[in-house]
């Protein structure tokens, strides 16, 4: 009889054991260190670096950043220090988090992302590689490589090629059909995926008549993605075998149950870890409580315990 | 050490129709910041107001502190409705405070509109230490110029300017600002306001080769330096790069800021 009161909230995927469910998504964590005050660390499982390339980047002109309905809006256009720094002096404190540790890479064409894969195949305490193949805020690289399947699947095998690591494109939602790219990166040899980025976006001051943001366009996050995300998770879950890791507007327990129902793994959180830090051992508790409630053992065997038939309960709102 | 802490609004002072000093209870909050600093707030249940919004301390009583808030759109507007005895999350202390001035230095405050709030709680902290700083206030009209009494209790030298003539010099408070610089000790210039009068600043400050310590407000997405949506194009020597003003600001050495490159419409 398994233990109901404690139940596994861990979470396994390509390999890579998170003792939560729960990952700092890309971008919004900075290296790692930068919420130790004021988050509880013990309840994520891992954490996905910024974006690196090769070389540091300044990253795009402010106005960066805009507040929309439920939404935040961003061109930050991959300011980062380069993998040289990133190793040197970012890795040391990472790895005493004793966290997983995801690195998050992009390049502006294949060669570069195989160069990032094969330096980071030799560095301690690297859990696996996030391909950035989807950014929408710089001009070479990121989302072209992600809405191409043949380009995305080239660099992936390209990747894969160099590195024994966990390989995990992370993938974009402005796609016609997301099994297709899915599928083209699986058969390319990705070890999972995660699922979704931003999604390309706009605002405009009409006083003024100018883009909110000097990028112009910008990608989208926070709950106002949520369902769109989570209908990804879904038709992605339908095309491969590869673990999922979902990701779009996650607040709290029921919004990372949504996408881990749809089909992923496990999940990250961005923009609700800017707004509350508290949302990893609240979402976690969340977790917990869930599972007793509903005498579950292990949350991993929700993963895509999608119910279909939709009139057997009734449903307020 | 940061922390993210639910604080009561324990009074709402307004200043002028579009401007509050609202006090909120924290012993701890109370006791950490630095004057210069500043808190993101959160207002909870206001889910509609997705991002935090960054506001400079503005001073301190015991077991309490004070932020300025004037109206500029919707998230100051929430702030200034929490009802008394409702509550706000502050994560923080943030970002550098303002640097002492040096013994033989005579601090010179510009501040412009609701620029003035992170130096009530400086000129608190200048006055502890038995130092005097003239402290140049403007505004659009007299009912901006906020808080003047408080800076007037501690001992400062205070000149004031309105743009329409409403109360002392009429015009701008970079035009009070030559006079302020003559003669004397080598002054300290602190400032923080809109951004043309920080350019004003920076550029009168430069050609007398006064040191500067500038505090700059911008749209800020964590606070934590994390999302990096807060930068500020800044040079060393000849290699330039975007710094936070979250975490390498909000307080920055003028001189270090290209201006050119940062034309920001708030």
């Amino acid at each position: 009889m398994p233990d109901l009161h404690e139940p596994d909230l861990s979470a396994e995927v390509a390999g890579i054991r998170l003792r939560t469910p729960l990952i700092a998504a890309s971008g919004t964590f900075g290296y790692g260190t930068e919420y130790v005050d004021v988050a509880d660390y013990s309840a994520i499982g891992a954490i996905a670096v910024k974006g690196l390339y090769l070389a540091p980047r300044e990253g795009a002109s402010p106005p960066r950043i805009w507040e929309t309905p439920s939404g935040m809006l961003n061109a930050i256009g991959l300011q980062e220090v380069g993998i040289e720094r990133f190793v040197e002096e970012k890795m040391p404190r990472l790895r005493e988090l004793s966290v997983a540790i995801l690195v998050n890479i992009c390049g502006s064409t294949l060669e570069e992302y195989a160069e990032l894969a094969s330096i980071l195949d030799g560095v301690e305490g690297v859990s696996g590689i996030e391909m950035n193949i989807s950014c929408p805020n710089v001009h070479e690289g990121g989302i072209l490589f992600g809405c191409d399947p043949l380009m995305a699947a080239s660099v992936t095998e390209a990747v894969r090629r160099r590195t024994s690591l966990p390989v995990i494109p992370k993938l974009t939602p402005n796609v016609t059909d997301i099994g297709v790219v899915a599928h083209a990166v699986e058969a390319a040899g990705a070890s999972a995926i995660s699922l979704i980025n931003t999604i390309p976006a706009m605002a405009i001051d009409v006083e003024t008549r100018k883009p909110r943001l000097a990028n112009v366009v910008g990608g989208l996050s926070g709950p106002a993605i949520r369902p769109i995300a989570v209908r990804l998770v879904h038709q992605a879950r339908q095309a491969v075998k590869i673990p999922i890791l979902g990701i779009g507007g996650i607040t709290n327990h029921e919004d990372a149950l949504e996408f881990i129902l749809a089909g992923a793994s496990a999940v990250q959180i961005g923009t609700m870890s800017f707004v509350d830090p508290s949302v990893w051992r609240r979402t976690l508790d969340g977790l917990g409580d869930y599972c007793r409630r509903h005498r579950v053992a292990s949350l991993s065997s929700l993963v895509g315990g999608l119910v279909a038939d939709v009139n057997a309960v009734p449903q307020g709102w | 050490m940061n922390r993210d802490e639910t604080t009561v609004l324990l009074e709402r002072e307004a200043l002028s129709p579009d401007a509050f000093l609202l006090h909120f209870q924290s012993e701890t909050l109370f006791r950490s910041f630095l004057p210069g600093q500043f808190t993101m707030v959160r207002i909870p249940g206001r889910s509609d107001l997705l991002l935090r919004r960054p506001y400079s301390f503005c001073d301190a009583r015991e077991g309490s502190f004070s932020l300025l808030v004037k109206i500029a759109g919707r998230g100051t507007k929430a702030l200034t409705e929490v009802p008394v005895g409702g509550e706000v999350s502050c994560l923080g202390p943030l970002g550098s405070a303002f640097p002492f001035p040096g013994d033989s230095q005579k601090p010179v405050i510009v501040a412009g509109g609701v620029g003035i709030a992170p130096f009530v709680a400086f000129s608190r902290a200048l006055a502890r230490r038995r130092r005097a700083a003239t402290v140049l206030l403007g505004g659009r009209s007299a009912r901006d110029l906020y808080l003047r009494s408080e800076f007037e209790a501690v001992g400062m030298d205070v000149r004031v300017s309105t743009e329409d003539g409403t109360d002392g010099h009429r015009g701008l408070v970079t035009e009070l600002l030559p006079e302020a610089l003559e003669g004397g000790e080598p002054k300290q210039l602190y400032s923080c306001g809109p951004t043309p009068m920080l350019l004003r600043v920076a550029a009168m400050a430069r050609e007398r080769g006064t040191p500067h310590q500038v505090s700059l407000e911008r749209r800020m997405g964590c606070g934590m330096g994390c999302c990096l949506g807060c930068v500020v194009y800044t040079r060393k020597d000849s290699a330039g790069e975007y710094l936070r003003s979250c975490t390498e600001g909000p307080v920055f050495d003028a001189d270090a800021i290209a201006w050119e490159r940062d034309p920001y419409p708030l």
